[in-house]
């Protein structure tokens, strides 16, 4: 029967942080989402309002990561909690901020919507949203698999981010009168590749949380690891 | 302190003409990452009652090694087998090996063992002498020859203590804080050139500025000698250690790097310790 911690206490407290911010940021993904696919102007202005509220869950979060350090020196599960807890906070913040960046290219989007037919973005979204709630799974039930699995999911995203792009700058060439729009789409379409990117790493984390193994970088490692063999 | 692996009377002479195999209380070569220390399926008992079972392990020259656990684990009972000290309480008996640098510790001379295997204790026990007489006094009754003052010297700079006595040597150490204290015991103990250092919790009386200075004095000393220390510290173990064992109930439950023992151990019953969740 394991004892009563008051750092038990503290990590409760951060958990519960990290999930208020985990719904925040997947609101406002949703959110950013339909007022794009809508050419919603009041969504996106929502959007961006809305940030200031995970800019802040950001600080308290960091504020408490701090505090467990100082006051509990907490080492190996504890310590891999707030590790992971301190860089999984900072990719939630830099999702807010893509969203954000996505709602301020809305409205020059809105004066071409038939631009925004070219590309692939509900797709996107959707493997994005998709990723995202096995995230936020794979947290609550420390599933090592299931955070792989969105690791893996990114390719998705990035194919159709190359296709996208590829698209986009044929698209431009042939409709130069919706360069501006065009111009806002590449920045909405790297928005969305960089969102993915941030929850591949939440899944990184997820796995340095449960199994003390680092699987960032792998070709760095095994270069490490090659140079410290025999030769 | 590192001897010339040179021929001596401490060495025991082989009929087949090889190597002469080293005694353990003889000189021995010390070589970082040599094993210095190993114990093999050691059991102890305080009369009926097991203190220790089944220990095996290795403990590496010229490292810092820290044992941890819950109090009554062994740790400390391990640390005294290592100087034969428990064998001064009746009624306690032992099955298995100890040796040092390859030699039974238990065919050696206990008093000749206690010269090479140095203690220092949780308490701070200067002798009721100078400063100059607490470290002189040891190496005189062991025969040292050579200049005592330059000897007196160089353990309290070992010590990491010349620079706060260096004026005062013929005071009486009783006169020390407790920090200073606990470090003339490690001068003292340097002053017979011991190859091993055990220190059963050196800090758990001190404060955090003088426990801070006995940590840099520990990391010090291993450049020259293997140090082994029961702490119920963990912070200080991670600090000052490069290898960390972990009893419970009189078992070594897990021995490994200070930092992957830390971060990631590969018991559970380890992990919950650390951590605090014992139960």
């Amino acid at each position: 029967m394991p004892t009563y911690r008051h750092l038990d206490e503290e990590l409760s407290t951060l958990r519960e942080q990290l999930d208020r911010m985990m719904q925040l940021v997947e609101a406002q993904l949703a959110e950013v989402v339909n007022a794009l696919l809508a050419c919603s102007r009041t969504g996106a202005e929502a959007v961006v309002q809305q940030d200031r509220e995970i800019d802040a869950l950001e600080l308290a979060i960091d504020r408490q990561c701090e505090r467990i350090l100082a006051l509990q020196q907490p080492v190996a599960v504890d310590l891999r909690m707030l590790i992971a807890a301190s860089k999984i906070n900072k990719d939630l913040e830099r999702i807010g901020d893509e969203c954000k960046n996505i709602a301020r290219a809305i409205p020059h989007l809105c004066a071409a919507p038939e631009v925004l037919r070219v590309t692939r973005f509900e797709q996107m979204a959707d493997v994005a949203r998709s990723m995202f709630r096995k995230v936020q799974d794979a947290l609550h039930r420390r599933d090592r698999l299931l955070a792989r699995q969105v690791i893996a999911e990114d390719q998705q995203v990035d194919r159709l981010y190359l296709q996208d792009f590829n698209d986009l700058v044929a698209y431009g060439a042939a409709h130069p009168e919706h360069m501006e729009a065009v111009a806002h789409l590449f920045s909405v379409a790297k928005a969305l590749e960089r969102i993915a990117d941030h929850i591949k790493n939440i899944g990184e984390d997820i796995v340095f949380l449960i199994d003390a193994v680092d699987i960032r970088h792998r070709e760095l490692q095994q270069e490490a690891d090659g140079s410290d063999a025999p030769a | 302190m590192e001897q010339p692996n040179t021929a001596s009377p401490t060495e025991v002479a082989r009929k087949d003409g090889q190597a002469p195999a080293p005694r353990p209380d003889g000189p021995s070569p010390c070589h970082a990452d040599k094993v210095k220390i190993e114990v093999h399926d050691l059991h102890f008992w305080y009369g009926e009652k097991p203190a220790l079972k089944g220990i095996s392990m290795q403990i590496r020259a010229r490292r810092v090694t820290a044992f941890i656990g819950p109090s009554g684990c062994g740790k400390s009972t391990l640390l005294r087998c290592f100087n034969r000290m428990n064998e001064l309480i009746p009624g306690t008996r032992h099955e298995g090996q100890v040796l040092l640098d390859g030699a039974d510790i238990h065919e050696a001379d206990p008093v000749v063992l206690r010269r090479r295997v140095g203690m220092v204790f949780q308490k701070p026990n200067p002798f009721p002498k100078s400063i100059y007489q607490n470290i002189a006094w040891g190496a005189r009754i062991n025969g040292y020859r050579g200049n005592m003052d330059e000897l007196v010297e160089h353990c309290l700079r070992q010590a990491a203590l010349w620079d706060e006595v260096k004026d005062r040597l013929n005071d009486n150490a009783y006169g020390l804080s407790g920090g200073q204290q606990q470090r003339l015991c490690i001068a003292r103990a340097l002053a017979v050139e011991p190859d091993v250092l055990l220190m059963d919790e050196p800090a758990s009386a001190l404060d955090p500025i003088a426990t801070s200075k006995l940590e840099e004095t520990i990391l010090q000393l291993k450049e020259h000698y293997t140090v082994v220390v029961v702490t119920h510290n963990m912070q200080q173990a991670a600090r000052i250690s490069d290898e960390t064992a972990f009893f419970y109930l009189g078992e070594l439950i897990e021995m490994d790097e200070t930092e992957a023992l830390f971060t990631h151990p590969a018991r559970q019953r380890t992990e919950d310790y650390i951590t605090g969740r014992f139960g």
